[in-house]
């Protein structure tokens, strides 16, 4: 049995492998992620920064400079996008326990930190960047204070390749008012829902966690170190970004109340189903959502068929700062289905564009690594990739070639292997 | 406490004078042989016949005579009813009184609990309990007895509320003492329900399973009945048995829980009485239609506090609607004479019952209709009208004294006579001081006292001056005491005296605060002006109308009024007909994708497709412009759990084939609705996969508002759910999950071996029995019919076809193998993620493929799952489909299969055709439904867009001809829904601010099955 687990987690993950070259991709349309559109572009990547952002039609270039030019007529290029509020990398296969390592026991876990058990060989990340999903917030779940995330590009050889922005923000899941308990756990089977009894009690120990850490932190002399208060320096200082876990709306009107006092500078709802309701109260608070899955239902039978599609559109519309995420169910192998979650907000009310926006520069502006990635301009980081087509559609989401910081990426996966192997066995074309 | 004592000394008077003949005497005897004469009364014989000024005579707890020509013989005692009624005492039809609690048997240790715990020769299954007997463990309460008199009831039915199968229950009357004399008939019904009760057994665990154990339960007792070598003996069989001769009571927690009960009343020629729940105005035709008479309950639901505009969120329209209308439920019935008995069971408080039967009664329930409801009726329903019920010579003396109309809310219940024993509740002979008078007391000065309030609570006021002071007063007999405090005195007055009448005076002597001893009088002066509240003229309650289904989204039905249905069809506002004109239509035949067609629908079916058709000028039809839209077939969801009821898993065995979905389909399931909004119209609604060999499953159209029934798809072939692998085994079900077999893919083999070649015989058996002749049959050996078995042994016979659950190659290869050497076929692999492996083996048996586009790593066996597997299943030539498992996924189907395009290069026709003709062909449906073709069933979706596009949107979803959603109308429908609540809501605030109670909202979620999900509770499964 152990010999089976063994040469489960042998895995071959093909990493990009070191590459200077310098790239010119031609003629393709540039959406630069930044709600506009360049129909005929000219990208130069050197030095793994894109050196070049121009209008084919107006710039003259040489193309002598670049090492390689690649002719993208008819296609598309995407800065990459990218999974906030992500799961992948810290687990494997849902149903097998010892996969999973996104959830440690206990309540307030700030200390807690993703990066160290993201995985850089697991092989759900191949087929989440064949689909042009470049990047990730890796994220723990459960507890109160789930802990800490970083951001990672999805390509390394380790983790400690893989980082992009260690240690970025601080996740905490709002109690809810009103919950339903677990009757058995085995079969997932809730009891209705009632009052929580524990709300005061698990909103005081937030408030306890919060005063306590700001007080240390703000201590010259420390008496002896604690590990948890420590790890929350970074929101005191605006280094660090809080993520708000909720949905409903009471519970985030409660939530922006209590980050209020705090006076922290970098805030964000995580979920926000119910966030269209409360628009005025997160944008005089500044605080952005990542919103929930768009391919979802409406939680109510009389909410708008449609709720979960436009609520991208809704927020567009009130002036809140948005970015969209996959988190439920299968949510790490669903990661490559982010773009298509673009596309459905693109159906139901915000332009093709703004949606590209909401997986790409706006995601990188709420993580905070909105100054060196998150859109194809200059200057940033060439983690870029070129599609056939419009790659939020489904039909014509094609990603030909991709790179990652200047290198560009193997696009192979064992899906696609295997994919391989029976056709061959098959004798098909 | 005098008043309990007097209570008590009465109870011991009554058991005394009624004893039982065979018992022992300690004392003397004291047999009582006299008449009572209750004379000048105006006596209600049934709710069709009173007759003023007559005279009722009773004996020895029997009515002797009645009528107005009765001659009071002498030596009678005599009370003389002058201005007073006499009705027959009250019936209810459905307690539980004085039953002891229900408690389970606790279970022995955690885990399955396979098989029944109950010790004896009993049948397999906990809750079928049909050797109980109501009568047996009857026993009188003196608490509740008293409680259901103060009603007005005389005698209830009673039983033991538990199980599915719940024995006999009896008719016993509401006097109190031995039980001996209490019981007016001990086997008046049999008592059946949907709900396992206090059983542990796992099995049923869902509502087709309980659904299912009752059929076969009716198979094995008629079998039993004709099997005479009775090798097995069996008390419950045996029981249930002659529980059949019985009026048969089914009881039902929902409308179409009513429909369903009386499915299997059709299939077993039992005209079931059916205990309702309160929302059968919700579905009037269809409970009309099963023409049987109902027994309601008046258990009004409470109006939410609505405050807080976000908490109200949390309540659904259903809910607000059906506390606006529940009231109207039984005029409803009435008028459209369904006949129905009235209950108090399923009230919190049995207080609310008069509350709320004139609640009813306001809502338009006639006062006739009403008492009938509670005497006639439930007489007749079990048989005792010649008992209780209406008050003839020779009945039972069950009756009540009033001051008047039963139904008024002034009325004054007096007495409560049952069997003979009179019951007080308020004494008639109380004089009614209630009026203005001139009142002396210590000073000479007269002022004035006011007397209001009820006969037995008494409100007084003193006007001093300008000063209005409280008083206090009692009135027991001809004593009168007085007390109260004058705001010039310290301390309280307290005066007592006699009462004398007509006109009535009061006098007597009291004590002033100092204790002076004071004379005192009043005497009457004037009668109460009554007083006319603003609010008193009531005017007729309003409400809203019926939706179809009864939830948001739905529609009301055009042509009812006031809850009847015109019948005669209004063309001007229905039309018959629909042309879509210059629209691109995919049409999934060799014709392919054909651009600027105008499509003619008629009928319900697909009449023509042409370049330019014109609108017939005979039929009304509706024009939709189709430019730039596009139009394919509908969708077709061939793994689909939405729309099920309580449970979509009976997997407690390793097989239950005899399970049926058809059983439960649930038509009121809002993602009916989301799911048109996605294109679909039609899906096969699957048992789960918890086990081997599952149940039975439903092809329905998605005709949002219909019924259950009428959302079949007609005729479509029999389906049965296999599964296969981790959820068999139950893999993922925690630690104590490790008893039912299998636990590994080699016990599912074996389980497939076993039951097919038991199904094998069971076929040959049935075959040989069939073709005996009438008169073998009767003498020969009785052939059991087992549904689980007649299942399996229909594939078999190609009538019934497999859809398995099945992951990776390994199982899916011996599923193939165990059907080739046993003779029959797997229809279509369903999930089948590894198909791409074993194509080959798929193809050469021509077996099917209905796959997700792009799950995997959810679990071990989903491993190497690949998204080009649809694509490469087609390119093998595998009839290949892409299905949802899911509500929400559902919704979107186009989008997975435009996955194939990406996966694996699968042309946009050819996706297409996974969610709409390939799902037909899997489902034998492929003559009816699945492409554009004239002739065919007009099954047809308009896209904004190209339909395989993330961007299309749907913007009508056509069913036979018939939109049923409409994409400008669900724009309507939204704003609609606000308004609807919004009103709800003003009237909920209202009735807050009258001081009604109201319940706090909390969230509700309805619960969406996926393949693994088991219930636990599966009657409070919403």
């Amino acid at each position: 049995m152990k010999k089976k687990y063994f040469t489960l987690i042998i895995f071959i993950t093909t990493v990009a492998t070191a590459q200077n070259k310098s790239v010119l991709i031609i003629n393709g349309i540039a959406h630069l992620g930044t709600d506009s559109v360049i129909q005929n572009s000219i990208i130069g990547i050197k030095d793994g920064k894109i050196n070049l952002v121009a209008d084919a039609t107006t710039a003259k270039i040489d193309k002598a400079v670049y090492d390689e030019v690649i002719d993208a007529t008819g296609k598309s290029i995407y800065p990459g996008f990218i999974a906030p509020n992500s799961t992948l990398g810290l687990t494997e296969i849902e149903a097998v326990r010892a996969t999973n390592d996104f959830r440690e026991i206990g309540t307030t876990l700030p200390n807690i930190r993703s990066l160290i058990a993201y995985n850089t060989d697991s092989k759900i990340i191949p087929t989440v960047r064949t689909n042009g999903i470049l990047m990730a917030q890796i994220t723990p779940r459960g507890g109160l204070v789930s802990g800490t995330s970083s951001i990672v590009v999805l390509d390394g050889w380790n983790w400690e390749d893989a980082a992009y922005k260690v240690d970025d923000g601080i996740h905490i899941n709002w109690p809810n008012l009103v919950g339903r308990k677990l009757i058995d756990e085995d079969n997932g089977t809730y009891g209705p829902y009632e009052k929580n009894k524990e709300y005061n009690r698990q909103a005081n120990e937030l408030k306890k966690l919060f005063d306590d850490a700001k007080a240390y932190n703000e201590t010259d002399v420390k008496e002896e170190k604690n590990l948890r208060f420590e790890a929350m320096k970074g929101i005191f200082a605006g280094t660090q970004t809080l993520f708000i876990h909720s949905d409903k709306v009471k519970e985030i009107v409660e939530a922006v109340n209590f980050v209020k006092q705090y006076q922290l500078k970098r805030v964000a709802l995580v979920g926000g189903k119910d966030s269209w309701m409360v628009t005025d109260l997160l944008k005089q608070n500044n605080i952005a959502v990542v919103v929930s899955r768009t391919h979802d239902l409406p939680e109510h039978p009389e909410d708008d068929i449609d709720l979960p599609y436009k609520l991208p559109y809704l927020l567009q519309k009130a002036g809140v700062q948005f970015c969209l995420n996959n988190e439920g169910g299968m949510e790490a192998a669903g990661t490559r289905n982010l773009p298509f979650l673009a596309g459905t907000a693109a159906a139901y009310g915000l332009t093709k564009e703004q949606a590209v926006k909401a997986i790409t520069l706006s995601t990188a502006k709420i993580l905070g690594i909105d100054k060196t990635t998150g859109s194809l301009e200059t200057g940033k980081d060439a983690t870029l990739f070129i599609s056939a087509g419009d790659a939020l559609d489904m039909r014509t989401n094609n990603v030909e070639k991709a790179f990652i910081k200047g290198k560009s990426i193997e696009l192979d996966n064992e899906q696609k292997q295997l994919y391989l192997k029976y056709k061959n066995k098959y004798g098909l074309k | 406490m005098k008043k309990i004592l007097l209570l008590l000394f009465t109870i011991v008077i009554i058991t005394a004078s009624v004893a039982q003949e065979t018992f022992p005497v300690n004392g003397t005897t004291n047999k009582n042989h006299n008449t009572y004469a209750f004379t000048n009364a105006t006596i209600v014989i049934n709710a069709d016949e009173t007759i003023a000024n007559a005279t009722l005579l009773i004996k020895e707890g029997i009515i002797i005579g009645v009528g107005t020509k009765v001659s009071v013989p002498k030596g009678a005692v005599v009370y003389d009813l002058k201005g007073k009624s006499i009705y027959p005492a009250l019936i209810d039809a459905y307690t539980s009184y004085g039953m002891a609690d229900v408690k389970p048997i606790p279970r022995m240790y955690p885990g399955p609990q396979m098989e029944s715990n109950i010790k004896g020769a009993y049948g397999w299954n906990q809750s079928i309990r049909a050797d109980v007997e109501g009568y047996k463990l009857f026993a009188d309460n003196v608490t509740a007895s008293e409680e259901m008199r103060k009603m007005g009831f005389g005698a209830v039915l009673t039983f033991e509320r538990d199980g599915i199968v719940r024995g006999s229950a009896a008719v016993v009357s509401l006097a109190d003492g031995k039980e001996n004399n209490l019981i007016i008939s001990d086997r008046a019904a049999s008592m059946l329900s949907f709900d396992k009760g206090t059983s542990n057994q796992d099995y049923p665990s869902s509502l087709m399973g309980a659904i299912a154990l009752l059929r076969q339960t009716y198979l094995d007792a008629s079998w039993y009945k004709s099997d005479k070598t009775k090798k097995e003996y069996n008390i419950s069989l045996d029981a249930f048995n002659n529980l059949q001769t019985l009026p048969q009571i089914f009881e039902t927690t929902d409308k179409l829980s009513a429909l369903r009960a009386d499915k299997i009343g059709d299939e077993f020629k039992t005209k079931y009485i059916i205990k309702g729940c309160g929302n059968e105005y919700q579905r009037l035709d269809d409970i009309k239609a099963t023409n049987c008479k109902f027994i309601i309950p008046l258990n009004f639901p409470a109006a939410y506090d609505v405050e807080d505009a976000y908490d109200v969120e949390n309540i659904s329209l259903a809910e607000m609607k059906h506390w606006e209308m529940a009231p109207v439920n039984a005029f409803a019935l009435e008028k459209n004479y369904i006949p129905f008995a009235i209950t108090t069971a399923d009230l919190k408080d049995k207080k609310e019952f008069w509350k709320n039967l004139r609640k009813a009664i306001t809502y338009g329930l006639s006062e006739k209709q009403a008492l009938k409801a509670l005497t006639t009726i439930p007489a007749e329903m079990l048989n005792v009208a010649d008992k209780i019920g209406s008050l003839k010579t020779g009945m039972i003396a069950n009756f009540i004294i009033t001051s008047g109309n039963l139904f008024e809310e002034k009325t004054i219940l007096y007495e409560n006579w049952i069997q003979g024993n009179p019951y007080k509740i308020n004494d008639y002979n109380t004089i009614d001081v209630r009026g203005n008078y001139d009142f002396s007391y210590s000073t000479k000065n007269i002022v004035q006292l006011k007397i209001e309030g009820e006969i037995d609570k008494l409100k007084g006021t003193v006007l001093i001056d300008t000063t209005k002071t409280p008083v206090n007063i009692t009135v027991l007999g001809n004593n009168v005491s007085i007390s109260f405090n004058p705001k010039n005195i310290t301390g309280t007055i307290r005066l007592s005296g006699n009462i004398t009448t007509e006109p009535i005076k009061m006098a007597g002597k009291g004590q002033t605060p100092d204790g002076d001893w004071v004379d005192w009088s009043a005497t009457y002066k004037s009668a109460l002006v009554p007083v006319v509240k603003k609010d008193s003229v009531k005017k007729p309650p309003t409400f809203g109308k019926v939706i179809y289904p009864f939830c948001a989204y739905g529609k009301p039905h055009e042509d009812e009024q006031g809850f009847i249905r015109e019948k005669i069809k209004d063309y001007k506002k229905e039309y018959d007909a629909v042309l879509i004109k210059h629209v691109t239509v995919w049409t999934n035949e060799q014709e392919g994708i054909l651009k600027n067609q105008d499509v003619y629908i008629t009928e319900g079916r697909i009449v023509r497709i042409a370049d330019d058709i014109n609108a017939p000028k005979l039929a009304f039809a509706k024009v939709i412009d189709g430019t730039g839209k596009h139009l394919t077939a509908g969708i077709i969801d061939e793994h689909s759990h939405i729309a099920i009821y309580a449970g979509v898993n009976e997997g407690t065995q390793a097989s239950s084939a005899e399970v049926r979905i058809g059983d439960v389909v649930y038509s009121e399931d809002i993602n009916i609705y989301r799911q048109l909004s996605g294109g679909v119209t039609a899906a096969q609604l699957l048992h789960g996969s918890a086990n081997p060999i599952g149940g039975q499953s439903a092809i329905i159209k998605l005709r949002w508002g219909k019924s259950p029934e009428e959302m079949k798809f007609e005729k479509a072939d029999g389906y049965i759910k296999f599964a296969l692998g981790e959820n068999v085994k139950q893999s993922n079900w925690g630690d104590f999950n490790t008893v039912r077999y299998p636990q590994s893919r080699m016990g599912v083999e074996q389980v497939y071996y076993d039951y097919f070649i038991r199904a094998k015989e069971y076929d040959a058996k049935q075959k040989a029995f069939g073709a005996m002749s009438d008169k073998e049959k009767v003498n020969g050996t009785p052939f059991r019919r087992d549904l689980e078995l007649e299942a399996l042994a229909e594939i078999l016979n190609k009538k019934r076809f497999i859809t398995c659950h099945s992951y990776v190659q390994s199982e899916i290869n011996m599923l193939m193998h165990v059907g080739d050497s046993l003779g029959f076929q797997v229809n279509t692999f369903t999930h089948i993620l590894e198909g791409y492996k074993v194509a080959d083996k798929m193809k050469a048996r021509n077996i099917g493929g209905s796959t997700f586009s792009d799950w995997w790593a959810y679990k071990m066996e989903v491993k190497e799952a690949i998204p080009y597997n649809a694509s490469l299943m087609n390119q093998m030539g595998i009839v290949t489909a892409i299905n949802s498992d899911d509500a929400e996924m559902g919704r979107r189907l186009n989008q997975e299969a435009a996955k194939s395009v990406k996966y694996g290069g699968t042309s946009e026709e050819d996706a297409l055709k996974m969610v709409t003709l390939n799902p037909a062909k899997l489902l034998h449906i492929d003559k009816k439904v699945g492409s554009i073709k004239v002739g065919k069933d007009a099954d047809v979706v308009l896209w904004s867009d190209n339909p395989l596009s993330i961007y299309a949107k749907v913007e009508k979803t056509i069913i036979d001809g018939i939109i049923y959603y409409d994409s400008e109308d669900d724009a309507k429908m939204r704003v609609e829904i606000q308004k609807e609540r919004a009103r709800i809501i003003q009237k909920m605030l209202d009735e807050k601010k009258g001081g009604t109670p109201v319940v706090k909202p909390l969230p509700k979620k309805q619960k969406l099955y996926g393949c693994d999900d088991l219930e636990t509770d599966y009657m409070n499964a919403d």
